[in-house]
């Protein structure tokens, strides 16, 4: 017999999880919860934290990260302009989230707690070293992204904790970012494969703090220390985008499974790099030239 | 155990007793008959069932009866109040309609589109949609109903 509530504080469903955490279930948005019978059929309470304000809200704390609350939804993440400003990354990859209509109920916490190997906001949050704060009813603890994740479907998260907020230090200067993914179709469930990129822009067009990560082509999300290794301190050439690319392909540890083959993942993730270096590539270029033309037209 | 809950739908309050596991789609058609709501594939991909939920576009399978509790729903029915919308019109001028099954969905996304953009450029209107599975029409002139009705909101709005 499954019961459903509504619980009015965090504290209470902290007390909650912690007397029946192993028969209980927390809902947010459903998007996930809602399409695995099997992980229906084993609660015998749904917790619906949809409606907590604790798990709400995007804001700059006074230590100086970006806190967006784990009830907060893909949609409200991408339409931010706060979160557009110090991590656009994010942004980005949460407006390519399924559907209009999962991301209008699909939360950030979700994402995480799901912990699929393709959930779309974990190579953004990789790249920003994101920390996951999480709660529990007399503790707290935040966990930096990468240690966040053991394995397929699996977190650090004991069954008497929950995701309060991710936090994202606040980066000065010009950053760029882009967020690619291949899939069946738009709107439709998991990437077979995605790349997150960020990097300081400097007015030399060189570009520092590179980060690379991927989705879908291993257990977990990973970084590329090598592509990024390839394009630190550098001035974006096309034989250093394709040394990442090429970078990105021999870290892609993926296997063939019921909706990609191995062979096309490590394809995918070395062409969706180059998808999004290449422009940025142009727009390096096209932002040195104007100067050099005005000064010949002098 | 059944749960009383309580919303507002398509501008009226309503009380039902639903199950714990029961979905926002079966409300609305098995208790309050509202049948334009469809069910598709239940799993959130095709948006036969989409309805606004506190004006957001949401899939009503792959939301709990029990979370509409205080909130605001709105069906393809609230939109046709007073007769067909003037959305309704221009799926029906332009022949945005085959078998339909699609439909009542297509127009809730696409009055969702409607909403957030004035002026939406076709980029919008597609990604709007891009949740919504048609079979039948192949797009094309669901995209055209929508940038029509976009089109003559705006005449109406300056006044003309
Ligand atoms: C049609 C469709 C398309 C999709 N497309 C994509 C896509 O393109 N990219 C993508 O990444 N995902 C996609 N998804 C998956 C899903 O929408 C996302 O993972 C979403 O972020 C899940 O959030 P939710 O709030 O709906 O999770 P829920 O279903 O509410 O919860 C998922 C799990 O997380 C737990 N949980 C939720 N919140 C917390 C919390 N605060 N603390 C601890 N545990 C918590 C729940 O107990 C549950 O086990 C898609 C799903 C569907 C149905
Ligand atoms: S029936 Fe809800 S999305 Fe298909
Ligand atoms: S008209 Fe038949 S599915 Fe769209």
């Amino acid at each position: 017999m499954l019961n459903f509530l509504r619980l009015s504080s965090l504290a209470d469903v902290s007390e909650m999880l912690w007397a029946d955490g192993p028969v209980s279930a927390l809902i947010a948005g459903g998007t996930d919860l809602l399409v695995r019978p099997e992980r229906l059929a084993s609660a015998r309470i749904l917790i619906d934290i949809s409606n907590l304000t604790e798990l709400g809200g995007i804001g700059v704390t006074p230590d100086g990260d970006l806190r967006i609350g784990a009830a907060v939804t893909h949609q409200e993440i991408a339409d931010d302009d706060t979160v557009r400003r110090h991590a656009h990354l994010l942004a980005q990859a949460c407006a390519q989230v399924g559907s209009v209509q999962i991301r209008n109920r699909g939360t950030l916490g979700g994402n995480l707690a799901n912990a699929s190997p393709a959930g779309d906001s974990i190579p953004a949050l990789l790249c920003l070293e994101a920390r996951v704060a999480l709660v529990a009813r007399e503790r707290g603890r935040a966990v930096p992204i990468n240690e966040f994740f053991v394995g397929p479907a699996k977190t650090v998260m004991q069954v008497d904790e929950l995701i309060e907020s991710v936090r994202i230090p606040l980066r000065r200067g010009r950053w760029v970012s882009f967020f690619e993914k291949a899939g069946q179709r738009k709107g439709m469930c998991c990437s077979k494969a995605s790349v997150a990129f960020l990097a300081q822009r400097h007015g030399d067009r060189r570009l520092t703090g590179v980060r690379v990560a991927l989705g879908a082509v291993a257990p977990t999300a990973i970084r590329v220390p090598a592509a990024e290794a390839a394009l630190e301190g550098q001035v974006l050439t096309l034989e250093r985008a394709r040394a990442a690319a090429e970078a990105c392909r021999e870290a892609a540890r993926a296997i063939d499974d019921i909706r990609s083959t191995r062979d096309y993942r490590r394809e995918a993730v070395s062409a969706l790099l180059l998808q999004g270096l290449l422009p940025l590539y142009d727009r390096m270029r096209a932002l040195a030239r104007p100067r050099r033309r005005s000064r010949r037209r002098r | 155990m059944s749960l009383t809950i309580h919303f507002t739908l398509n501008g009226s309050p309503v009380v039902f007793e639903v199950e714990p596991e029961e979905r926002l789609v079966h409300t609305l058609r098995e208790r309050a008959g509202l049948t334009g709501t469809k069910l598709g594939c239940g799993i959130g991909e095709c948006g036969a069932c989409s309805v606004l939920l506190d004006g957001k576009l949401v899939p009503s399978c792959l939301v709990l009866s029990a979370q509409a509790d205080g909130h605001e729903v709105t069906t393809i029915e609230g939109l046709s109040k007073n007769g067909l919308s003037d959305l309704q019109r221009a799926f029906v001028e332009e022949g945005a309609v085959q078998c339909g099954y699609c439909t009542p969905g297509m127009v809730m996304a696409g009055e969702a589109v409607l909403r957030r953009y004035q002026r939406p450029t076709t980029r919008q209107i597609r990604a709007g949609i891009a949740g919504n599975l048609c079979r039948c029409t192949g797009y094309a002139k669901i995209v055209s109903a929508i940038r029509k009705t976009a089109r003559r909101r705006a005449h109406r709005r300056s006044g003309r």
